[in-house]
């Protein structure tokens, strides 16, 4: 603008206009123009995020699933070690609203129980004479909540004196269902340990080799082809032999994942370095360094953020690899056990081929992990496509 | 570029005998060492008599000296019981369970393991490339949810519970033998057309269910290098000059988003041999990596040391091939190498 | 010393029986029959067999007479199990039988002179699987050039070879006849060779003198040696020495099967031996399998493929939680899932560790009150209905009924639920004194809270523990499950550190007086109920500490005197004194005992459908004499 008026005062007669200078009427912005200039990088992604509908799907699913890490006791019917000596191996119990044709509300039918001894067998006979409504807001089960105080409130409860095994109930009578609900406890939330320990070394290798270059670069390079080069599997079992016996077995798992996430990171280092030997070339890296930034807040403060949405996307994408790493450790019988209770744990029960052939329902836990898995995964494509700035 | 391969293998040497090193340190976390394990066990059972001869393999395999010694002594860079003689000298060891040298051991395994893990490779490949460029090329479109959906319920069902269900379904309708690749009645014959029907029928299983996991990582990155490329101006001005979409895809944007997975190939190499152990025991299958589980568990150390070492010298190799291939496949690598040497 | 002569005699009445039979009918009278099949290069049977070869009289047994033929096929969980061929086969020099008693087999008699002078006689013609005379030559083999040899057993002779701590004088007497003699009774010596796992104190001499420094040729063994990569004779003799682990197809045996060449580690084939020593009644030459095929499988799917119909005889790798699935199956494949009741002394054994290091635990455990008090407060009904359907029997870890040594109160005693008694025995003890939330406190303040360490490999263990634990929590105790590995068990034991551990129960729960005690006396340094005095035994006093507790010195002494003892009723008091001490004193709590080992029989036939399944005594189906086993149509 200014280059104009200075060309015209040589040829034209001086003229200014009198009215103030507004530069929206020659660049006229929408309103919706307006908000996206002016909107913050994270804005952006959001609004991006949301057009990948899966993705905004599986966050509230997931959302919906962390609920049960902090609320387990109260969502759970009863507690995951409470045993029912009457109903070893019962089928889950199927929900009812209606009685012989009257509404009565949900209920579950209440199940005799008795020992087939031609087929070594428990079975399980509904009687639709025991109609259990059950009950909503109750009082159940006594758990220490959070391991703080005694309660019993529980979000629903069988009828008084009777059952309620939704997903039905393992070999020594434990319900499955609330097995779930306190497995997610520690297999939602153990598992982020052991990403975040890889995406801090990552960040921390990758960021050294690729902005220091030189020997430090090719001796992390040799690092990484060590780590790569040992399979995960001895590690596996040599480390968790290694482990002092002394440890509870939610210490020895919290153990393991930091050595998974230890193992873990080269993947993400090399991606950083490769980023970083690219990012530092640009101007504004260069511009940072000549005005006497350290090596530190050069790459923390303005080389990071230029690829934040590709570590946020692998962490969301690792995460449900770590969930998966469980199972197979408790696969292994070197992961958590009895009493502590994980999806592993109870998946670990239907690795014999005769459960998946009589009772089915011990593969119940296969199915939140699917869940999870997927939404996790949905949703870490989801955050990469709309942190992507390109796009 | 002969420098630059020469350097590398040169700079590879160092690089194993760390590993080597660290491998050896690992499989000896554990407390004991199977003769002290199998000395325990017989004791237990009150059948002390059988134990004369374990002490004697002791002595023979030197475990009676200290770490270091042990160490140096299979590497073949310290004089043991009988001179000089460990991986250097060409003796890579003996496993106490199978009481055989363990290149036998590992010998008759290998060529089913090559043949499981290719055969997983390509199905990998054959079923996520379609999927990848469909979904690539029709982003956000239901198909591209639905394919990529039924890629990524394989990766997030357990390896073992689907291997579990498949065995026991395939068993009741097509009456096949459980697990194992192949009939056990052609286990020890030679080999003939009714033995590799046999092996192609039970290939079926284990190349699904290992497969799964891998087609939804390879489905996701097809993807995204395709749509890098399909966002590329060049794309846009093939479009412009009235390219037909179909050769417009096929022409550049697919070969150059084809090329990190050809790169892919030499990291590829070490998972013949060590892929997907987990699998392998559930199904029952002659691999190797059943042998190594059980090495490990049993501390057959000799056994586990020599497969790992394998592993990672075919580790070693594979990222070398890797670089090469991406410098042959890509010319800015190309050249920018030459001009370095 | 007279009795013992009766009871050999009365022990070895059944082969005078047979002998005396034979000799009645003379052996021409039984007309040997050829096996169908057999390599024609082979001579007759009738040269095959010895010249009194051992008769079987089936229809005696209640057994079916079979026919020579057909192949057995079997699944193991790991390629050394084909070393199972040579414990099914149980061809022994002396063997038990199903009732127990020591019988010759291999050998034609054995005559035993004052418990420690014993002639052991060969049968004349009898032939090693390879058509090699058997005979006292291969006895002398073994004992002058393998173990007394020091390169090839460098750690001197075995204990069941020496008594008192001396070693026998042996003698060559004829070709078929050699004689062990010591200064003092050697009761362990027959019960030994009688093992599942026996220590072969005779070896194939004119096969394995090729490979011995004395009498084979140099050049030869070197050759050898470099193609084996054994490094030396000695390996090299080691590697085809190899009688138990059946890996030398090359080496001649005198058991029922042996393995085939061939070179998988997947697959093996066990083919007959030609020269079997056993016929039955009408003149067939036993086994009458023709050839056992062990395929090796995940031990996790084994239950899987046996219920699919790919095994004919199958116990090994299924437990007592497969057996729904098994009798699931059994509709559709036609096979029968027998139910072996498990000889061991209890399923599952709770062990406190009387050695413990920690002053106050070991005071604790040591009180006789407090281990009682903890097997009363046990509710084993509820155990055993929750995991075995109630098939089991609740009570101590001590002898089954199948023992003639068994009373009703070795298993009763202390073992019933009564928690009322047990919480009282624990107040009397003066632990008196509660925390918050209701647990007792041990004398100096802590909590009494018991950390029970398992090996972490059997499930229904980690089950039990946990009724046991809610259990225990009526008692005021609070019971801790840590499952931890074999080896780490056994090294916290060796520090003390291990206050409390779980396995399964005595190893031999049908014993008779003439199988020694040893699992019942500290003489283990491995026990992880009383590792110190144990050790202390094993090193003859120079590690681990002495007894000092009375009853375990008294099972000590008791131990000892068995050793020395030379009369089965001397013996037979002895033992009834030492279960009578474990009862009394609760050493082991054991829970559930004859719990139901799953047996799947497809297609074979003179397999029992009820029988003891046991290790030693038992040799799993050994006992039970497998080669009489044959394939049904």
């Amino acid at each position: 603008m200014t280059g104009t008026r200075m060309e015209n005062e040589n040829t034209v007669e001086h003229y200014v206009d009198p009215a103030p200078f507004n530069p929206a009427t020659t660049e006229a912005l929408t309103p919706e123009q307006e908000r996206y200039y002016q909107a913050s990088q994270w804005k952006i992604m959001w609004w991006k995020f949301k057009r990948h509908k899966i993705a905004v799907w599986s966050g509230v699913v997931l959302i919906l699933f962390y609920l049960c890490v902090p609320f387990a006791e109260v969502i759970a019917p009863y507690t995951p070690n409470t045993r029912d000596s009457q109903h070893l191996y019962a089928p889950p119990q199927p929900l009812h609203l209606f009685h012989e044709g009257k509404f009565v509300g949900p209920f579950v039918y209440g199940m005799k129980s008795e020992i087939d001894m031609t087929v070594m067998k428990w079975v399980f006979t509904p009687d639709p004479a025991k109609v259990q409504p059950i009950r909503f807001f109750c009082r159940g089960d006594d758990y220490m909540f959070w391991g703080l105080f005694k309660a019993d409130f529980h979000l629903f409860c069988p009828a008084k004196g009777g059952t309620l095994f939704l997903a039905g109930t393992d070999r020594l009578g434990r319900d499955q269902l609330s097995g779930l609900i306190y497995g997610a406890r520690l297999s939602l939330t153990v598992g982020l340990v052991g990403v975040a320990i890889s995406i801090v070394l990552g960040l921390f290798f990758g960021g050294i080799a690729g902005y220091f270059g030189g020997i430090l670069d090719s001796a992390i390079q040799r690092l990484i082809e060590i780590m790569r080069s040992l399979p995960e599997l001895p590690l596996w079992m040599a480390l968790s032999a290694a482990l002092p016996v002394t440890w509870s077995p939610v210490w020895i798992y919290f153990g393991l994942t930091i050595i998974l996430g230890l193992l873990d990171w080269p993947g993400l280092a090399r991606a950083v370095r490769s980023k970083l030997l690219s990012l530092r070339e640009e101007e504004y890296a260069k511009a940072a360094v000549l005005m006497g930034a350290k090596p530190g807040r050069v790459i923390g403060r303005h080389l990071l953020p230029g690829f934040t949405s590709h570590i946020i996307a692998s962490a969301t994408l690792s995460i449900p690899s770590m969930i998966l790493g469980e199972t197979a450790l408790s696969f292994l019988n070197l992961g958590l056990r009895r009493p502590s209770v994980s999806w592993g744990v109870l998946l670990n029960e239907a690795q014999n081929i005769s459960v998946v052939t009589v009772y089915p329902w011990l593969m119940a836990p296969v199915i939140p992990i699917i869940i999870v898995v997927l939404a996790f995964n949905f949703l870490g494509d989801g955050l990469r496509d709309a942190a992507d700035p390109y796009k | 570029m002969i420098y630059y391969i020469v350097r590398r293998i040169v700079t590879m040497i160092p690089t194993l005998f760390v590993i080597s090193f660290l491998i050896f340190f690992i499989i000896e976390l554990p407390a004991g060492d199977y003769i002290s394990n199998q000395v325990a066990a017989l004791k237990s059972s009150g059948e002390s008599a059988s134990i004369a001869k374990l002490e004697f393999m002791r002595k023979e395999f030197a475990l009676d000296r200290p770490f270091f010694e042990r160490y140096l002594i299979w590497v073949g860079l310290w004089s043991g019981p009988h001179g000089f003689d460990g991986l250097l000298q060409g003796n890579w060891g003996w496993s106490f369970e199978f009481a055989k040298p363990v290149e036998e051991v590992i010998g008759p395994t290998l060529p089913l393991t090559v043949i499981l893990n290719f055969a997983t490779i390509l199905f990998v490949y054959v079923v996520s490339f379609p999927i990848g460029i469909y979904s690539a090329t029709r982003q956000y479109s239901w198909g591209d949810y639905g394919f990529t959906f039924l890629g990524y319920i394989g990766l997030a069902t357990p390896n073992f519970l689907l291997g579990l269900i498949m065995l026991y379904l395939f068993n009741i309708w097509f009456g096949l033998s459980v697990g194992g690749l192949m009939a056990p009645e052609y286990i020890d014959q030679p080999w003939s057309v009714a033995k590799g029907l046999s092996v192609l029928a039970h290939l079926i299983v284990p190349t699904v269910v290992i497969g799964t996991s891998g087609t939804a990582g390879m489905i996701r990155r097809l993807r995204a290098n395709l749509l890098d490329e399909l966002h590329k101006q060049y794309v846009t001005t093939g479009r412009a000059k009235g390219l037909k979409e179909g050769r417009l895809l096929v022409k550049y944007p697919l070969r150059m988003a084809l090329n990190p997975f050809i790169a892919d190939i030499g990291n590829l190499i070490p998972s013949l041999v060590s892929g997907s152990v987990i699998v392998s025991v559930v199904l029952n299958l002659p691999t190797v990596g059943p042998v190594l589980l059980s090495a490990l568990q049993s501390q057959d150390q000799y056994l586990a040391g020599f497969i790992l070492l394998f592993v990672a010298v075919l580790t070693l190799m594979g990222m070398l091939v890797s670089d090469l291939l991406l410098a042959v496949l890509d010319p800015r690598i190309r050249l920018g190498g030459r001009a370095a040497s | 010393m007279i009795s013992l002569k009766c009871r050999s005699w009365s022990v070895f009445g059944a082969v005078a029986l047979v002998a005396a039979s034979l000799a009645a009918a003379p052996v021409k009278a039984l007309d040997y029959k050829e096996i169908p099949g057999l390599e024609s290069n082979l001579p007759p049977t009738a040269e095959r067999l010895p010249a009194e070869p051992l008769v079987v009289d089936l229809e005696a047994k209640g057994r079916a007479t079979g026919k020579n033929g057909g192949t057995l096929h079997t699944l193991i969980g790991r390629s050394k199990d084909v070393r199972l061929i040579n414990v099914w086969g149980y061809a022994r020099l002396v063997g038990y039988n199903e009732a127990l008693d020591l019988v010759p087999d291999i050998l034609e008699s054995v005559d035993v002179e004052d418990g420690r002078i014993f002639t052991l006689h060969t049968r004349k013609g009898h032939k090693w699987s390879d058509g090699e005379p058997f005979g006292a030559e291969d006895f002398r083999y073994f004992y002058e050039d393998i173990a007394l040899n020091k390169e090839l057993t460098p750690s001197g002779l075995p204990p069941f070879l020496l008594a008192n701590g001396k070693p026998p004088k042996f003698e060559v007497l004829d070709e078929t006849t050699v004689r062990y003699t010591w200064e003092d009774p050697n009761p362990l010596f027959l019960p030994e060779l009688a093992k599942a796992r026996p220590p072969f104190i005779y070896r194939p001499a004119h096969y394995l003198k090729k490979f011995h420094e004395k009498y084979g040729d140099p050049a030869f063994i070197e050759a050898e040696a470099a193609k084996t990569k054994a490094r030396g004779w000695a390996p090299l003799h080691n590697k085809m020495d190899d009688m138990y682990n059946a890996r030398n197809p090359d080496l001649p045996t005198l058991q029922p099967w042996m393995l085939a060449p061939g070179d998988s580690d997947r697959r093996f084939t066990l083919v007959r031996n030609p020269y079997y020593h056993r016929v039955d009644s009408t003149g067939q030459q036993l086994p009458y399998i023709d050839k056992v095929v062990m395929t090796v499988a995940d031990g996790k799917l084994i239950a899987a493929k046996t219920q699919a119909g790919e095994s004919n005889l199958q116990a090994r790798n299924l437990s007592f939680s497969d057996i729904t699935v098994l009798k699931q199956g059994e509709a559709q494949q036609h096979y029968t899932t027998a139910l072996w009741p498990n000889s061991k002394g209890s399923e599952i054994s709770i062990l406190p560790n009387l050695t413990v290091k920690d002053p106050v635990w070991r005071e604790l455990l040591r009180d006789t009150r407090f281990r009682h008090a903890l097997s009363l407060g046990v509710d084993r009904t509820l155990i055993n209905r929750t995991l075995f359907f109630g098939l089991g029997k609740e009570g101590n870890d001590t002898v089954l009924s199948q023992s003639p040594l068994y009373e009703d109160e070795y298993r009763t005693e202390w073992a019933n639920y009564d928690p009322e008694q047990a919480n009282a025995l624990l107040d009397e003890i003066g632990l008196t004194k509660r925390d918050g939330s209701g647990t007792r406190l041990l004398p100096d303040g802590r909590p009494l809270e018991i950390i029970l360490e398992t090996s972490g490999e059997r499930q229904v263990e980690e089950d039990a523990l946990e009724l046991v634990g809610e259990n225990w929590k009526d008692l005021g105790i609070k019971l801790f499950v840590k499952p931890s590995q074999r080896d780490n068990l056994r090294e916290r034991a060796i520090s003390g550190d291990l206050v409390m551990s779980v396995w399964t129960g005595f190893e031999n729960g049908i014993p008779t007086s003439e199988m020694p005690p040893s699992d019942y006396a500290p003489t283990r340094g491995d026990d992880l109920s009383w590792f110190a005095w144990g050790d202390y035994y094993e090193t003859a006093g120079k590690g681990g500490e002495k007894p000092d507790w009375k009853p375990a010195a008294r099972l000590m002494e008791l131990y000892e005197s068995w050793l020395k003892s030379t009369s089965k009723e001397e013996r037979t008091e002895i033992w009834e004194e030492m279960l009578q001490i474990h009862a009394d004193e609760t050493i082991h709590i054991g829970l559930v005992s004859e719990v139901p080992q799953p047996v799947v029989i497809n297609g074979v036939q003179n397999v029992p459908l009820t029988a003891i399944y046991g290790w030693d005594p038992g040799a799993q189906f050994g006992m039970h004499r497998m080669d009489e086993f044959f394939m049904a149509d």
